[in-house]
């Protein structure tokens, strides 16, 4: 129930401050561009557009998500209220991952690509470990711009080895690496049993930390040590 | 002239705290490595495994003027989110009053780091240009590449009233960038869709060595930057 409502909460929120809106038209933006590339780069360029925006939303827009929160008092209320901190992150991480969902569904229609269930899969999983992520760093700062440089290494982490292994040029080994089981599944390729299983087990990882570090932020809300 | 350099110094004090100032100041130079030396190498490695005799290069212009744009684009974009918070704060408020005024309070944020981003740029783009650029036309992109960047943080004061909104127009005016792509690609006249955004003109200067198409950008960017002035003091009568 709390958690129904907490994820409605931030649907509004995402609807009120215009992400609906903007994923809108960047969605036409991508499906102008994915018309416009021949069809043989169709689904590379599908791949990359899912990967590195939709599925990575979370990595440009949680910093400004929390500040916003953190200026309007939310912390402090959620403080003292019964709601617990892996809601409040779950909450998040569906609401985001529902548009980069929708969006990924809309470009992998309109690039026909393979095996539909496993990009989509593979965008809420990479959706998922994108938002954790930004969840860790947006609790640590204290700017925009803080979080913007927060973010670059864990884009070159995440990005760099991603679009290598999308153009085969990294070695066999790191196929097992999450963010390239991610990618690989986002190219519509089904990814072997034990990536999926390191992704599983990064998301946990990822959750038990963000927890940790969204408890410290309501801890520490206010500038005062509750 | 003594409290916008006050005013100034603060933001840039602000931005060291942030290591903004660091990366601000360090980003375009480790670009400009990348562009020079890695991208030519890159396009010898890729030219030998496909046996063609030009993949990257035809493209070296456009590389020129997205390094260009980036400095200019980095600069008015930290200020823009520094603007935002101050507004979220409401300090900025308070720093009308004082006699920094209005006006000062932009030329602060806005006006020195264009300067300072356009002097960077024609700094820079001479030492790590790919195309041969002569120096008048470093200057007209460097210029064209500073009104962009202030066309990017008065799109995004204009269309957002937090740094939530912020960054949502961030993501979408950054876009206005990539028209310089178009004559490089679409080589029909459907390429004019575009022909709105000064990026295209800037694109088709240097695609077809042509210094007139500059000054069209020029004169479309002056156009869009007053446009959103108008838009920007109509939207925040009582706030700014």
């Amino acid at each position: 129930m709390r958690l129904g409502s907490l994820l409605l909460w931030d649907i509004r929120f995402q609807r009120k401050y215009g992400f609906y809106f903007l994923y809108a038209v960047l969605t036409a933006i991508y499906a102008f561009i994915l018309f416009a590339v021949p069809e043989n780069w169709k689904e590379k360029t599908a791949a990359i557009l899912i990967f590195s925006d939709p599925a990575a939303m979370g990595l440009f827009f949680m910093g400004a998500i929390i500040l916003l929160e953190k200026s309007q008092h939310t912390p402090c209320a959620f403080a003292v209220s019964p709601v617990r901190e892996t809601e409040y992150i779950i909450a998040k991480v569906s609401s985001l991952c529902a548009i980069s969902f929708i969006v990924a569904a809309i470009l992998a229609l309109i690039a026909n690509m393979n095996n539909l269930h496993i990009v989509l899969l593979g965008t809420v999983l990479s959706s998922a470990v994108f938002t954790l992520l930004s969840v860790i760093a947006a609790t640590k700062i204290a700017s925009l711009n803080q979080f913007i440089l927060w973010t670059v290494p864990i884009e070159v982490v995440c990005f760099v080895p991603a679009m290598l292994h999308l153009f085969k040029i990294t070695p066999t080994w790191l196929r097992y690496y999450p963010i390239n089981v991610c990618m690989e599944m986002v190219s519509g390729y089904a990814p072997p049993i034990i990536g999926i299983l390191g992704v599983m087990t990064l998301i946990a990882v990822l959750l038990v930390l963000s927890k940790k570090s969204v408890l410290k932020m309501w801890e520490s809300t206010g500038g005062v040590k509750l | 002239m003594k409290v916008i350099r006050l005013s100034f110094l603060g933001m840039l004090a602000y931005l060291r705290r942030d290591m903004m100032l660091f990366a601000a100041c360090l980003a375009p130079i480790l670009v400009g490595f990348l562009f020079r030396f890695v991208i030519p190498l890159f396009e010898d490695v890729l030219t030998d495994w496909f046996h063609l005799p030009t993949i990257i290069s035809p493209y070296y212009g456009l590389i020129d003027i997205l390094f260009a744009m980036l400095s200019p684009a980095m600069f008015c974009f930290v200020s823009a989110m520094v603007t935002l918070e101050e507004n979220d704060e409401k300090t900025a408020k308070y720093l009308f009053i004082t006699p920094l005024t209005k006006l000062g309070y932009f030329v602060s944020r806005f006006g020195i780091p264009s300067i300072f981003a356009l002097l960077v740029t024609v700094v820079l783009l001479p030492v790590f240009k790919l195309s041969p650029l002569s120096f008048s036309y470093i200057v007209l992109l460097a210029a064209g590449g500073t009104l962009q960047g202030i066309v990017i943080a008065l799109l995004i004061l204009t269309l957002s009233s937090n740094k939530l909104e912020g960054m949502a127009v961030t993501k979408l005016s950054t876009l206005i960038m990539f028209g310089a792509a178009i004559p490089f690609f679409i080589k029909d006249n459907a390429q004019y869709v575009l022909f709105p955004l000064p990026s295209f003109w800037i694109g088709k200067a240097v695609f077809e060595s042509s210094p007139l198409y500059m000054f069209l950008a020029v004169l479309l960017l002056s156009i869009w930057i007053l446009f959103l002035m108008k838009n920007f003091c109509k939207k925040n009568r009582g706030v700014y």
